[in-house]
């Protein structure tokens, strides 16, 4: 079901800072949306009220046609994930998953069927017997799961179920979340701070930070075209490199002066006008690297090396900046050895120093 | 570092000396409960005799303690009832809600610990003849509330700290209102520690003696009021004494082997967390 | 939107903004009933001349408060109090402090040794003090029994001026220094350890790693454990009413028992009340001192 939300705000109770800031967005009928920000962000409270744990200060929430701003959480057609809990300590797994369907009065051998059906789902079938001390931490999650599922809710909300799982485990329940959204096409609402599982899940994200939301798009949209400098450095391992610079008027044209290195503006910024104070960025997968010298490359030396398993971080000091380059990990690289970086046009960010905002024109630059 | 090898025994020896300094009394009293009439002012005491329940029967039927017995257990079940009732919402709230004034909140109610009984004992002597609650069991058991409640705010809180509420969201979004959640997900999860906190608040309704003294009467007296009157006289009934005293103490020191990790709780949680 | 449903809308809107009043209520108006009215009323009976036989309460200003101030014996027995205050709690927070810090070098028997310890924490002061009454009667009591044993001289410890303030004091510390020993324990057990992993790797000595780490890291229990006893102390009634009843003259009277005969052996219970208010105050500033030194302690870390 579509749920929309129209200018949500709310504060603080105990302190009236502002928590979420004028809030609009849609989510499509049968879209995974990824809300993401850092700790704080405002994503946690916006999902929260989309659940009705939180009452809005002030705005609409609607699911489908309905207006649900007001309404008891149980009477949402919702169901939830949550980060910090999982399972009722006090019933089995059997009874977790059943305990949603008790209060709708169905029949027992109704009940026993759906929840097995759903147990199947999440492939926790054998473990329905089995108490809350009996499960791993990555069980317990897919009975949250499949309790989640088994009230065929209209939407699905998760607040970052997957943050207190191990590393591998957290991408295996992942790859599973992306499989059941993709099989049965519900609205999902997904809350993180981590962008790769942000990239990987969603169909949209919306990135957020101080209770406002940055850029909504395709994760493609939100890593190549960041509208905003918040989101260029905040979406991205390693971040974008991005540096200070003012724009300067250059035999006929305009160029970037990044304070010893100059570099040219490219086509797609056609509205920036010299003297203007901006950020020039450049994503570390974008930089070209080698070792031989070329024209139009910017000598260097190698700093530092960060193996990152299949590819390798290089630190590259180059006209007094400290350029962080990702490369194959099979390339031969020392530290200490001559690097000649080159930016290609189309890779390049320019943002405004005052405002942050994007200073790209529609349409913007293609995968670098 | 090397430890020289007599510390541990010098740290052994005080610990037992301190032990010995609560077992001696406590046993040699108990023993003065079983001792026949004759050898209870015997000097220097005597330990070769046949234990006697004589003792507890004369204090218990003779001298009525049954009834203060009675009262005792009324007034303290009575009270902690009340003040779980009361109380334990309270710490839910707490605990959970944040808003505006309610740190200070907390810490107000916290302070209510320390009134000395006095301040209240009195304007309640006074207030509980017009309206006529002095020796009346509802009526201590309304004064013991004043520090009962704080108590049992005070440590509730800590227990409903513990639970994630998510648990009780959770349940809230899959159908239930708020209430039915607390009593089907979060009820059965924090009920040891209501069991705890009744316990432990037992423990202080059961021993308290000032607020006993000035508003029980003849019919309500608890049981450290009877034991209260055996002070001051010429010529003590220790066997009888000791007898009252071991029913006094005997529950409590029960309830302390049983509770001895969450009496911490108890008594410090509240400011230490 | 019809307007029932408006209706409802609103009212689920309001219980929700509201909610934690609900809970909170019951407990609130309760002790505004038992806690906070009496406190007013006792408050204002302090301004009226009332005794048990005349209620008819003539005001009469601070008179009360001025007679119980220039009264001699409630001075001496405020002294007394602050005397029973400083070395009990003194007394109770150095040996608790002390014991919780053994007990955690053993670990034979530790459990039990500590439940032992904490019994007298748990009895009522009633049955403390009529257990030590027998313990140092003069005749049947132990302790005289002991020192005739060792070949000292029987002592009436309780009806000696120069003793029964000390043995009091004693009794009161042999109570309620497992309070101490319980909040110490806890406190200690909850210490990180690697700041002292990190001490003795650099070879810092036993005191200076008490000094330098233990104590600060301490300090907010330590404030629990002082403000909790002193509080406690400042009100002592039980153990003193079976002890001795304040004697002999008047040197083990408390502020409370003082209080208490002023009330109901005097019947003077107006003067009563401005004795309880000027304690309750005093208490108050005490408390609120502490308390506010704590919480500054606490947010700082």
């Amino acid at each position: 079901m579509k749920v929309s939300l129209n200018d949500l705000v709310k504060k603080f109770p105990a302190s009236d800072s502002i928590a979420v800031n004028h809030v609009s967005l849609e989510i499509n009928d049968g879209e995974l949306m990824v809300f993401l920000g850092p700790s704080g962000c405002g994503k946690t409270t916006t999902m929260r009220m989309i659940a009705g744990l939180e009452m809005p200060d002030s705005g609409q929430i609607k699911i489908g046609e309905r207006d649900v701003t007001f309404l008891a959480p149980k009477d949402r057609r919702v169901a939830m994930v949550f980060q910090n809990f999982s399972m009722y300590p006090s019933m089995t797994v059997f009874e977790n998953i059943a305990f949603p369907l008790q209060v709708l009065k169905l029949s027992k051998a109704e009940i026993q069927q759906q929840v097995n059906d759903a147990a199947a789902i999440v492939g926790i079938g054998h473990l329905l017997k089995r108490s809350f001390r009996q499960v791993s931490g990555g069980e317990a999650q897919r009975v949250a799961l499949a309790r989640a599922m088994v009230r065929r809710p209209e939407v699905f909300l998760m607040d970052e179920p997957l943050s207190s799982l191990d590393a591998k485990l957290r991408v295996q329940l992942r790859t599973e979340i992306k499989r059941l959204h993709q099989e049965t096409r519900s609205t999902i609402v997904f809350v993180t701070h981590d962008q790769e599982e942000a990239m990987s899940l969603g169909d949209k994200i919306v990135v957020m930070s101080k209770g406002e939301i940055q850029q909504m798009g395709t994760p493609q949209d939100v890593f190549f075209k960041p509208d905003n400098v918040f989101v260029a450095n905040f979406v991205g391992t390693p971040s974008m490199n991005i540096f200070d610079a003012t724009i300067q008027r250059a035999d006929g044209g305009l160029c970037v002066d990044l304070g010893g290195l100059t570099q040219p503006v490219p086509a797609h910024f056609p509205s920036v006008s010299a003297g203007q104070a901006v950020k020039w960025g450049v994503r570390p997968e974008a930089i070209k690297f080698s070792a031989a010298p070329s024209a139009s490359a910017v000598p260097g030396q190698v700093e530092l090396i960060e193996s990152l398993g299949s590819r390798q971080e290089v630190f590259v000091r180059a006209a007094g900046k400290l350029f962080s380059v990702i490369l194959d990990a099979l390339l031969p690289v020392r530290i200490g050895q001559s690097a000649h970086l080159r930016f290609e046009p189309d890779s390049i960010h320019l943002f405004d120093a005052q405002s942050g905002l994007s200073l790209a024109s529609k349409p913007q630059p293609k995968n670098s | 570092m090397r430890k020289p090898i007599y510390q541990p025994l010098l740290i052994y020896a005080l610990l037992i000396f301190l032990a010995l300094l609560v077992v001696i009394p406590l046993a040699a009293g108990a023993l003065t409960a079983f001792k026949p009439q004759i050898i209870w002012i015997s000097s220097p005491p005597t330990w070769n005799f046949v234990p006697t329940l004589e003792n507890f029967e004369f204090v218990l039927i003779q001298r009525q303690n049954l009834l203060h017995l009675r009262n005792s257990l009324i007034v303290s079940t009575g009270s902690v009832t009340m003040a779980l009732i009361l109380g334990i919402p309270a710490a839910y709230a707490l605990a959970r809600f944040r808003f505006r004034g309610s740190k200070g909140l907390l810490q107000w109610l916290i302070s209510l610990r320390m009134i000395p009984p006095i301040v209240v004992g009195l304007p309640f002597y006074v207030l509980f003849q017009t309206f006529d609650l002095r020796n009346n069991h509802f009526g201590l058991m309304l004064a013991y509330l004043t520090f009962l409640i704080p108590l049992v705010i005070w440590m509730m809180r800590g227990y409903f700290v513990e639970i994630p509420s998510a648990m009780e969201e959770c349940a809230m979004v899959e159908g239930y209102t708020r209430l039915q959640a607390l009593r089907k997900v979060v009820l059965p999860v924090i009920a040891p520690g209501i069991v705890a906190t009744a316990l432990l608040n037992f423990i202080f309704a059961w021993n308290e003696f000032f607020l006993a003294l000035i508003l029980g009467g003849r019919e309500t007296s608890t049981l450290p009021v009877a034991a209260g009157t055996y002070v001051g006289r010429a010529r003590v009934e220790w066997g009888n004494l000791f007898a009252i005293n071991l029913i006094i103490m005997v529950p409590v020191i029960i309830l302390t082997i049983f509770l001895r990790r969450q009496l911490t709780k108890g008594l410090a949680l509240g400011l230490v967390d | 939107m019809s307007t029932f449903s408006q209706l409802r809308f609103w009212f689920y809107r309001l219980t929700q903004k509201y909610t934690h009043w609900f809970f909170i209520a019951p407990a609130l108006l309760t002790l505004l009933l038992v806690a906070i009215y009496p406190i007013v009323f006792s408050t204002g009976l302090s301004f009226f001349r009332v005794t048990f036989d005349s209620l008819q309460r003539p005001f009469v200003g601070l008179e009360n408060f001025v007679y119980i101030l220039t009264d001699d014996d409630y001075l001496k027995v405020f002294a007394n109090t602050l005397l029973y205050v400083a070395v009990t709690v003194t007394g109770s927070f150095v040996l608790g402090f002390g014991v919780a810090l053994l007990l955690r070098q053993i670990t034979l028997g530790r459990n039990w040794l500590r439940v032992i310890l904490i019994i007298p924490m748990t009895m009522a002061p009633m049955a403390v003090g009529l257990t030590w009454n027998w313990m140092l009667d003069p005749l049947f009591g132990l302790v005289n029994w002991f020192f005739t044993t060792v070949g000292l001289p029987i002592q009436t410890w309780l009806a000696q001026t120069a003793t029964a303030r000390a043995v009091v004091m004693l009794v009161d510390i042999w109570q309620w220094y497992p309070l101490v020993l319980l909040i110490m324990d806890a406190g200690l057990a909850a210490l990180p350890r690697a700041p002292y992993e990190a001490a003795r790797l650099e070879g810092a000595s036993w005191w200076m790693i008490f000094r330098r780490i233990t104590l600060p890291m301490l300090r907010p229990v330590i404030l629990v454990a002082l403000l909790l006893r002193t509080v406690d102390a400042f009100r002592t009634f039980d153990i003193v009413r079976v002890m001795t009843d304040g004697g002999p003259n008047l040197t083990t009277e408390t502020l409370s028992l003082f209080l208490y005969r002023t009330a109901f052996n005097f019947n003077k219970l107006s003067r009563a009340g401005a004795g309880a208010t000027i304690m309750l105050i005093v208490i108050s500033i005490i408390s609120a001192l502490m308390f506010r030194y704590l919480y500054r302690e606490v947010e700082q870390r």
